[in-house]
């Protein structure tokens, strides 16, 4: 048994500083671990070592935000609820849609690579970084892109730190362009029957107001509650109050034609707080017992993916909740049993299982010890070696969160 | 050597694939910059098979591989500056899957940019990056450089709507990425790497929905100032058009003359403004356009909710440059970017920059991006005007640096433009990119000479690749 030893945290008070702690963590061999908001530190492996908790909470504020140019030059450390208040006094935001966003800061949830349900609209965060500036092993800092909306100078690095989940360097700082907000939100919850859920389903498939996220959740009691209804369609409409009108309209009448009961609709800031719950979800996991997968593919596969994810779930003995998504294609699947001793007894069946059945499926969340017996990451790309070539080119020392990524990075 | 590739690449693909005749390569010599190389073999493959055995061939044999697709680029992309193999695409044209459902498509590199929205029309669907070249340029070319067009303002640019790509590396393996992959971005790291990372073979393209319904309004102002100060007040109301063009005098009635679109042969500029969605916002979206620039000087509007006199609007802004053949036998464009609101203060330098330099400046831009084209006026035969127009471009892109801005918007960096790209990035920052490089291509044959600033990057590399 390993001796866990706690590791020494380090929070630096700028870009230089740190630059200077990681090459000097690159001397010492020391591993590093890059820590925002914590809300998302359950993505990817447990890195091998831990010797250095980075700690970006310093690098904290907006710096270059003129709201007429719609860019903003934003400090890693920075949370998505600060970003979100800011902009919302001049109209704007950025879609991050990201859970948590209270603690969530902005370089945590670009190391993620997090994308939610309303990148199908507003593209994932990766499409409105315009430029970042990143800490790396060897003390440099290297700046990507600028302050501009269109930018073909030298190749496009910020996409390459952006998901690489704190094992190239540490984001620093990142630039984005900013979107003007929608002035309306309303979210429609509706019952799904079981006897009507293809029905449904293709029911909203045409519309000529797409919705901003369109989510088949099944399970997940806490979010989207509808009274009586297990299975609920959800459907959030953002735009101008002509164009919310009319989808809801348009929404009522599809849903009403394929027999489904009454939508219940939420306006507003009341709106805006339900779906946040739904995304807080995500990553909601209850100790031991239960444990999240993110698969991805094709939109129009999402909700039979959630079928496939009860028929493992049942053939394990597990439970499954789902939220499919049919607009990105995304399925979440949390599977749990009522004691953490029965889920770790049938731990590596349902990895397998969830390996066979799924092309694509990352772990999301759940308990430290449940995550720790299986990889997050399942099967290798097959672009592996230019990956880990990529890895040996920008920490050769092997010091930045080590083992946490993809094929062991 | 050369003669061993040729002879190799013969034997392998056959003469029709492969050409080395002096007249045959001569086509190959040049893409829409002004200096050229001849290749010593081109290589025009059908399919993926045997553009990867070509790339094997011309790596074993030590020889560059540049990639090329209409050769429409404006940097020198598709040159082959050091020689060696140009790779033309042209004949890897097709739509290889096509599932509209879930709005993306598989397609070769060869296949022009709008060859690709016709054909997909009818199924309510467009491709939505559209560079002015779009006529001819093809998706693979757009890839390389990450093209923009007018309507990458709200759509994004290529970059924002590429799900994955296939490529071929060094050795003539070929890889697909794809945005579904956990790991690295290897999609975002290839689009825009202008093809010095591997040669591309297959696209997949997000597609998005064609809009209910479109508008587009001509607005006439004095000058290019007052335009630029509405485009601003436009996005600073929080109305994000699907485009937003300006054109100045020189370059409305070079086009006027061409194309007939009624543009107002009278005014400084005129402000061309798309928007786009669902027809419940179209009419009060126009109103608060045409308030806000009738309230910023505009001597008339215009407004156009008919698709044919749309598209004479478009074709005319797309074949601005075309068309500029008229005043003067050469342009050299440019492609700066800068913050939106330094707009009128960057054009007012521009024009007493050319001023300075007694040089014809047209201006044909993407305001709504800040992303701009002056277009400097010269005949290549007058050696004193050639001077000015080099200096009178240096100083342009100075000033629009020291406003926060950038040297390429959308055209790339190309052969043209490598020294100046230490301008706007330090050592570390190119370093940064130098160790891409040398993952993907440790002996710089892919498209050498391209993007990275001369001599210096060299060390660079080398730097990145030791450490």
């Amino acid at each position: 048994m390993t001796v866990k030893v706690a590791p020494r945290i380090v929070t630096p008070a700028n870009a230089a500083e740190t630059a200077a702690t990681l090459a000097a963590c690159a001397r010492d061999r020391a591993a590093v671990v890059t820590i925002g908001g914590s809300t998302l530190q359950t993505l990817g492996n447990a890195p091998r070592r831990c010797d250095v908790a980075l700690h970006t909470s310093a690098l904290h504020g907006i710096r270059d935000y003129d709201p007429r140019d719609m860019t903003a030059g934003i400090e890693a450390g920075t949370t998505l609820a600060e970003i979100a208040r800011v902009l919302a006094e001049h109209g704007q935001w950025i879609p991050f849609d990201a859970p948590l966003p209270e603690r969530a800061t902005v370089g945590g949830t670009l190391a993620a690579g997090w994308a939610g349900p309303r990148r199908a609209v507003y593209g994932r965060p990766r499409d409105l970084v315009i430029g970042s500036t990143i800490a790396l092993a060897d003390g440099t800092l290297a700046r990507a892109g600028g302050m501009v909306v269109k930018n073909v100078t030298g190749y496009d690095m910020s996409k390459l730190y952006v998901g690489s989940l704190g094992t190239l360097g540490v984001i620093v700082r990142a630039n984005f362009k900013t979107l003007p907000r929608p002035p309306v939100r309303r979210l429609a919850i509706a019952p799904v029957a079981d006897d009507l859920r293809e029905r449904t389903i293709a029911a909203i498939g045409g519309l000529a107001i797409e919705p901003a996220a369109a989510l088949v959740i099944d399970g997940y009691p806490r979010i989207a509650r509808y009274p009586g209804a297990t299975l609920r369609l959800v459907l959030l409409f953002e735009g101008t109050e002509a164009v919310v009108e009319r989808g809801t309209r348009d929404v009522r009448s599809a849903l009403g034609r394929a027999g489904v009961a009454e939508t219940l609709l939420h306006d507003g800031a009341e709106a805006e707080a339900l779906f946040g719950e739904i995304v807080d979800a995500y990553i909601d996991a209850h100790g031991e017992r239960t444990l999240t997968y993110r698969t991805t593919g094709l939109p129009s596969l999402a909700w039979s993916r959630a079928r496939t994810g009860e028929a493992v779930a049942r053939e394990n003995g597990l439970h499954a909740e789902s939220i499919a998504d049919l607009r990105t294609g995304d399925t979440i699947l949390r599977f749990s049993a009522r004691t953490g001793a029965t889920f770790a007894a049938r731990l590596a069946a349902l990895d397998a299982g969830v390996r066979g059945a799924f092309e694509h499926a990352t772990v999301l969340a759940g308990g430290e010890t449940v995550r720790g017996s299986i990889d997050a990451w399942g099967p290798e790309p097959s672009t592996i070696a230019t990956m880990r070539a990529i890895k040996a080119h920008f920490d050769p020392a092997g010091i930045l969160s080590p083992g946490r990524y993809v094929g062991a990075i | 050597m050369v003669t061993s590739l040729a002879s190799r690449l013969l034997e392998a693909l056959g003469p029709d694939t492969v050409r080395n005749s002096r007249e045959d390569l001569a086509v190959y010599a040049f893409d829409a910059y002004s200096e050229g190389q001849l290749p010593s073999v081109a290589v025009i493959p059908r399919d993926v098979r045997e553009a990867a055995l070509a790339v094997r061939i011309a790596f074993e044999c030590g020889v560059p591989v540049v990639p090329r697709g209409a050769g429409s680029g404006l940097c020198g992309g598709a040159i082959p500056a050091q020689g060696g193999l140009v790779m033309s695409m042209v004949r890897m044209n097709r739509i290889l899957e096509l599932d509209v459902r879930n709005r993306r498509a598989r397609v070769q590199p060869g296949l022009i940019n709008l060859d690709l929205s016709r054909a997909i029309a009818t199924h309510g669907i467009f491709y939505a990056p559209d560079p002015s070249s779009q006529k001819v340029s093809t998706i693979g070319g757009n890839v390389g450089t990450n093209a923009g067009g007018p309507h990458c303002l709200s759509y994004g640019t290529t970059t924002n709507h590429v799900l994955g790509v296939e490529y071929v590396d060094g050795q003539g393996v070929i890889h697909h990425t794809s945005l579904d992959d956990s790991g690295y971005d290897l999609t975002g790291l290839l689009v825009g790497s202008e093809g010095t990372l591997g040669l591309v073979t297959a696209v997949d393209v997000r597609l998005m929905a064609l809009p209910e319904s479109v508008r587009v309004g001509l607005a006439a102002f004095p000058d290019v100032e007052s335009a630029s100060e509405a485009v601003s007040a436009i996005i600073a109301a929080g109305i994000v058009p699907t485009a937003l063009e300006i054109m100045d005098k020189l370059i409305t009635s070079a086009v006027e003359a061409h194309y007939h679109a009624g543009f107002p042969l009278d005014a400084g500029a005129v402000l061309l403004v798309e928007i786009a969605g669902p027809r419940d916002d179209m009419a009060a979206g126009e109103a608060a356009i045409a308030r806000i620039a009738q309230s910023h000087g505009a001597l008339s509007w215009r407004s156009s909710a008919d698709a044919a006199e749309r598209e004479a609007l478009w074709a005319s802004r797309k074949g601005a440059s075309g068309a500029l053949g008229r005043i003067a036998p050469n342009y050299y464009i440019q492609d700066a970017c800068v913050p939106r609101t330094k707009l009128p203060a960057v054009m007012h330098e521009i024009d007493r920059i050319a001023r300075a330099y007694d040089l014809q400046v047209g201006n044909v831009f993407h305001a709504g991006d800040g992303n701009l084209h002056p277009l400097l006026c010269f005949d290549r035969r007058d050696e004193h005007a050639v001077r000015a127009v080099v200096e009178a471009g240096t100083e342009i892109l100075a000033t629009c640096i020291a406003m926060g801005g950038t040297i390429s918007g959308e055209h790339g960096i190309g052969y043209e433009k490598r020294d100046s790209l230490s301008l706007v990035f330090g050592a570390d920052d190119l370093a940064a990119m130098g160790r891409v490089r040398n993952v993907f291509d440790p002996r710089q044959l892919f498209n050498p000479d391209k993007i990275f600033p001369t001599g210096a990057v060299c060390g660079e590399v080398r730097a990145a690749a030791i450490a």
